[in-house]
């Protein structure tokens, strides 16, 4: 909670997103899609093997009618940074093929689709289910390969891929800067798909390092957790709920636990160096 | 192997003496060292003409000398690369000069507005993300470097194609052992940049840097 | 010397070691790599320079802008428009998904003649000129036999240039009959011309508005509104309380600060018991009745005849009543009315978006809750906006055929006597169809926009009625289900390849007009169907062909928007904020110049109804209580495009496995109805109304009434393609309509219905 800021070039790139404000509208998923290349199938319902990038779980408090209220959680790749932010992430630490790994220049989590072959342990390991396998090699109808976005490949059948944070947007806000003679990127100018995408500005996206970031301030912020923080996966995706029953879905507690405070523990052990 | 075939023969005299087994190692050593120096870099490439050919020198002088007349930066950062028929229209409408590869151009490519399929020397794999702003903007590299001293050559250099990878004979390098300074610029193999990224940089750089 | 066996392996030998001394194995084993991570069957596109051109969405009236980001010709991805004042970068899944359609295999590319039976899927390609001359025959040889009325024109807006045309071709050939598909809206736009004496649309300040208090409205579930909403609700604080009235747990309820499960049905009488408490307690905007309402208080008509005033009519809904219809408490509604009427910037909204029609006495009954906040035309409150202005035209004359046709009644029975004021009743149309004797009254019909063998209620007995036309031209983009069923397809292009132009959408309180346009070059042989439209008056000559003097479609856009055409063309909108500086004195365009919260019009149009008392209609659903005990409702999902268009494959991608699960649709059924039914998760079922059944299952929730059914609206589609196609049920099938009796429309909030495991 009361972490520094560290006053490095390394940026740390997270997403906080208010709970309070997703309305589960699919807009995160759908620009995600489109902007990533992600194929589609004609049944889609089998959920274990539906590609997607972020999913958007919907939870309810239990309740009967009418004193029952739901939430939407949106839930892309978790970006871990590991115990005492190394980049220990469950997923690249189990990877035999060196196809995933951890950027400390900007803390995301990388997947190469090329260099994967495909052994699904990175699924295994993954707490978030944030990764998928892709069954089959995708398919598009008619000429719907016009649209595909250039700055993301295709991937094949027999590779995982996941959530990239859109690492391609930041390659292109910083070529843009490069070209306009300037090391550092506004705000604005390196916005994931979804956080673009969300029509109630509930995902918010930026550098955690950065005091001039609105995810600084609302990451820091009574009402932020994240998902199984007493995994210490660590990860860089906070959630804002004014509830205390959608911040308690945030992990397994158990009856009678005081989850914020085994919660606030988990964090400063997590940002303990 | 050849002491115990001398004892054999020793043994049984119908079999062929050491020295013939010897010199048929030889000839499949030396067959194999031959074919493998010679005859395999050929096989391994084939070589394509460009669809017409390119006078970089001419260019050069007529656009001040900069390369980015022709290759240049977007708004967006984002590199143009090989001139659009487009671009190149804007100049070649119609003949300029009585040169035949310019004729050649107007006719079959301007007239038919068709776009000049170009083989690009320094093509990467798809796969590849590389930021020339990086390189030229960010750190201040000259063109050269990577691409040889190509803006002034006079003529297009035929282009060699790897059968199996499909990619340009460039990335790998002329020479098979990878030995000496590349003849055009930079070898452009992952190690390669890894490399000098580690030289320039301290890191070889993380995955996504380079991948998409 | 002797050769053998030794002398063999020897060279082979030789061979290997040799090879192990020259590139071969090391150079392959890379090359072999790299040609292991080349998948020539998976696309590698295009890379170029990137653009991004400012349009605006056209697959739902809200009106969105839009970004699209293209590379060469490719349309890549579609975003918001940040600087839109519609919905100032907010997009619903629907929008940012629309390349789908635009690139896939539901689109129709070129003109079709049907070539086996109907609905058999066999077609043959035509060129543009014999599609034309075949419409063009048939339109001249009903007008020669003296029956231009027999002629129909179904379309899903009459609000933008296109329309305008298709109605003005209709009147130049002489007939009464352009017929807008229903819209949720459609009542509470009679409800603000009987109340306010105005054709236009109700803007409600979403972004400073402090109370929204919406009667059961999508606002955040369905597209119509979704851009202004949901981009309002991200710029409020959580100061601004919106309440949601609904049955079921929508995800506007849901995101709502108090969600209010009213029965369905119940929204009138919550309505006027809200007003009964402000009025008891005198919390309603005096100044404002004062000077701009009428018949609030009891009033005389010119003949002497007293008729009760607002206040009269809300005395009977006291809050124990209210709470019994509603079955909401006595303290919820109270303690309700009185933050509406305390709250400084109020809105009462109703018929936006929401699933099932509502009624006009409904329609009105929220209204007047607006009026008693005297909210009109103020920040934070409600604009009225009249139809758009933009199209000017050129006078017509008209031949005597065409004065003879225009002067039959409607086939749908709009403008009647009985219904006076309702402009369009395509519910009817059906029934006016296959109840008549002889040959069908409708002789040709031209579907351009909207999709009714799929939206309107009923669709048993619109399939029936539309086997009775015999000609039916459809000009649809896409293979929709009334594409399916037509003679003739004469395919309008996507609005990413065309100029369209977009009128203010409902529920925005200024003018706004937006203009799609080519973002790429035509995919297919298409034709703006006004461009058709212009051609077939052409061909027809003579007084029909005078009243078109434009080239096509885009010049007729240019010289009608003449002012406006280059801020359209440059920022792909015109915003007129002006429009809501118009004083209260100048807003209300009634007989009495006042808001009128007893329309003196609907007592005439009721006195020509035979129903001369001044009360509310209920609206009762047919069909048989005892063997249909449930109410089935329908719902909207963000996810699943309700209206003509369907979902796009990224859409049904979306959708939770306890929504759509293969082929399967879940209904949403309470955990006690369902114990009572021994239905448990995952059952299949059969639900059954009096319009037909459908094959379902069952997902269990909290958030719903216990007695109703909800099921998604958007479903069971027959066309598009093989990625839409096929799954689940349509409700609107099963919802047969119930007529509102003030006004004609249909006003079926649900349908009774039963279920059964399967």
């Amino acid at each position: 909670m009361t972490q520094q800021p560290q006053h490095t070039k390394t940026k740390r790139y997270g997403m906080v997103i208010d709970l309070d404000k997703c309305t589960g509208c699919g807009a995160c998923m759908v620009a995600c899609y489109a902007e990533n290349n992600v194929p589609f199938r004609q049944d889609e319902s089998d959920k274990m093997r539906s590609l997607n990038w972020i999913r958007v779980m919907k939870v309810d408090n239990g309740k009967p009618f009418p004193d029952t209220q739901v939430c939407y959680i949106p839930m892309p790749c978790m970006q871990c940074d590991g115990q005492h932010m190394q980049g220990h992430s469950p997923c690249v630490s189990v990877c035999p093929a060196v196809a995933t790994d951890y950027d400390q220049t900007t803390g995301i989590v990388s997947q190469i689709y090329t260099r994967c072959f495909g052994c699904r342990y990175c699924m295994a390991a993954c707490p978030y289910h944030a990764r998928k396998f892709n069954w089959w090699d995708p398919k598009w109808p008619a000429d719907m390969e016009k649209y595909l976005n250039p700055d993301v490949s295709a991937r094949m059948r027999g590779v995982v891929e996941k959530c990239s944070f859109c690492y391609h947007r930041y390659q292109k806000a910083r070529d843009k800067a490069y070209v306009e003679g300037r090391e550092e990127l506004h705000e604005d100018e390196y916005q994931t798909a979804c956080a673009q995408a969300c029509p109630t500005n509930a995902i918010t996206f930026g550098d955690l390092h950065n005091p001039e970031h609105s995810v600084y301030s609302r990451s820091r912020s009574k009402t932020a957790f994240r998902l199984l923080e007493r995994l210490n996966t660590n990860p860089k995706v906070y959630y804002l709920s004014s509830k205390s029953w959608v911040r308690r879905k945030a992990d397994n507690y158990l009856e009678g636990e005081n989850f914020e405070q085994i919660r606030e523990k988990a964090r400063k052990a997590a940002a303990t160096h | 192997m050849s002491t115990q075939s001398d004892n054999q023969t020793a043994a049984a005299g119908n079999r062929s003496s050491g020295w013939v087994v010897f010199v048929f190692f030889m000839i499949g050593l030396v067959a194999s060292i031959i074919s493998g120096w010679v005859a395999f870099p050929k096989l391994l490439y084939s070589t394509k003409q460009q669809p017409i050919d390119f006078n970089h020198q001419v260019h050069l002088e007529q656009m001040g000398g900069q390369c980015n007349a022709c290759h240049f930066f977007r708004e967006d950062g984002s590199f143009s690369g090989s001139p659009t028929l487009e671009e190149c229209k804007s100049c070649h409408m119609y003949p300029m000069t009585g040169n035949e590869n310019e004729q050649k151009f107007i006719d079959e490519y301007v007239n038919q507005d068709k776009e000049v399929p170009w083989l690009i020397y320094a093509e990467q794999p798809p796969c590849v993300f590389f930021s020339h702003a990086a390189h030229v903007k960010g750190a201040d590299m000259q063109c050269a470097t990577c691409h040889g001293d190509i803006g002034h050559s006079t003529s297009l250099r035929e282009y060699q194609e790897n059968r199996i990878s499909g990619y340009s004979r460039d990335i790998w390098g002329k020479s098979m052992l990878r030995l000496g300074e590349a003849e055009h610029g930079r070898r452009q193999k992952m190690n390669d940049c890894a490399e000098c990224h580690l030289k320039e940089t301290g890191s070889k750089g993380n995955c996504f840097q380079c991948h998409k | 010397m002797k050769i053998d066996r030794r002398c063999f392996l020897s060279l082979v030998i030789g061979g290997a070691v040799g090879t192990t001394l020259t590139p071969v194995p090391w150079k392959l084993t890379d090359d072999i790599a790299i040609w292991s991570q080349n998948w020539p069957w998976t696309p590698v596109p295009e890379d170029g320079p990137s653009k991004f051109v400012k349009s605006v969405c056209n697959q739902c009236p809200g009106g969105c802008g839009i970004t699209v980001r293209t590379i060469g010709d490719r349309a890549i991805k579609i975003e918001g428009q940040p600087d839109h004042p519609v919905n100032k970068g907010s997009l619903c899944p629907r929008a940012i998904s629309a390349t789908q359609h635009f690139y896939g295999p539901s689109r129709i590319q070129g003109p079709m003649k049907r070539a086996g039976e109907r609905g058999q899927g066999k077609w043959e390609k035509i060129s543009w000129d014999e599609a034309i001359k075949t419409v063009t025959e048939k339109l001249a040889e009903l007008r020669t036999r003296g029956k231009p009325h027999t002629v129909a024109c179904i379309s899903d807006t009459d609000r933008n240039g296109s329309s305008y045309l298709l109605d003005r071709f209709l009147k130049a050939y002489g007939s009464p009959n352009f017929i807008r598909t229903p819209s949720s809206a459609d009542a509470q736009e009679l409800a603000l011309y009987l109340s306010c004496g105005r054709q236009g649309t109700i803007g409600y300040d979403f972004r400073k508005a402090d109370f929204i208090l919406s009667f059961g409205c999508a606002l955040m579930d369905g597209c119509d509104a979704a851009g202004q909403v949901m981009s309002a609700f991200g710029e409020q604080d959580k100061k601004t309380r919106l309440v949601q009235i609904e049955a079921r747990l929508s995800d506007t309820a849901a995101k709502a600060a108090q969600w209010v499960p009213a029965k369905p049905g119940s929204e009138t009488v919550l309505a006027l018991g809200l007003g009964h408490v402000i009025v008891r307690d005198g919390l309603y905007n005096k100044a404002f009745i004062e000077d701009h309402g009428f018949a609030f208080e009891d009033w005389q008509d010119d003949a002497g005849n007293t008729h009760p005033g607002y206040r009269s009519l809300v005395q009977a809904h006291s809050p124990d009543k209210v709470a019994k219809a509603t079955g909401l408490s006595e303290k919820v509604i109270e303690s309700l009315a009185r933050s509406f009427a305390r709250a400084r910037r109020p809105v009462a909204v109703s018929g936006l978006g929401s699933a099932a029609p509502v009624s006009l006495d409904q329609s009105l009954a929220v209204f007047a809750l607006n009026a008693l906040a005297g909210n009109f035309q103020k920040p934070g409150g409600v604009f009225l906006i009249d139809e758009p202005d933009y199209l000017s035209w050129t006078e017509m004359k008209i031949d005597k055929t065409a004065s003879a046709g225009n002067q039959q009644p409607r086939v749908d029975g709009a403008g009647s006597e009985r219904f006076a004021h309702t402009r369009y009743l395509p519910n009817q149309l059906p029934e006016a169809i296959n109840s008549a004797k002889g040959d069908s009254p409708v002789q040709a019909l031209l579907v351009a926009g909207g999709n009714p063998l799929y939206t309107l209620a009923d669709t048993q007995a619109v399939e029936k009625a539309f086997e009775k036309i015999p000609f039916i031209v459809s000009f649809s983009t896409f293979m929709d289900e009334t594409a399916e069923q037509a003679d003739l397809l004469l395919p309008h292009p996507h609005f990413l390849e065309s100029y369209q132009d977009v009128p203010t959408p409902r529920g925005m309180a200024h003018t706004v007009i937006s203009l799609a346009r080519p973002v790429v070059k035509p995919q297919y042989d298409t034709r703006p169907t006004a461009d058709v439209v212009i051609q077939i008056a052409k061909n027809l000559g003579g007084f029909i062909e005078n009243a078109f003097p434009w080239k096509n479609y885009e010049d007729f856009l240019q010289k009608s928007l003449s002012d406006q055409w280059k801020t359209l063309e440059k920022q792909g909108y015109w915003s007129d904020s002006k429009s809501r500086d118009t004083s209260l004195d100048e807003i209300f365009r009634t007989a009495s110049q006042r808001f009128e919260f007893f329309p003196m019009s609907k007592l005439a149009a009721m006195n020509g109804n035979g129903n001369k008392k001044a009360g509310v209609e209920k609206i009762e659903l047919p069909g048989d209580i005892a063997k249909m005990p449930l109410v089935l409702v329908p719902y909207i999902s963000m996810r699943i495009s309700d209206g003509a268009v369907a979902n796009t494959p990224f859409m049904t991608k979306t959708l939770d496995a306890n929504v759509v699960l293969e082929n399967d649709v879940f209904v949403e059924i309470n955990p006690k109805t369902a114990s009572e039914y021994g239905l448990s998760q995952g059952d299949k079922a059969t639900v059954k109304t009096q319009a037909g059944q459908a094959e379902v299952r069952v997902n269990l929730f909290e958030g719903i009434m216990p007695g109703l059914v909800a099921m998604p609206a958007g479903l069971g589609r027959t066309g598009f393609s093989d990625y839409i196609a096929g799954k689940g049920a349509n409700v609107y099938g099963l919802v047969a309509p119930a007529v509102d009796p003030a006004s004609g429309l249909n006003a079926a909030w649900g349908a009774k219905a039963a279920i059964a495991k399967a």
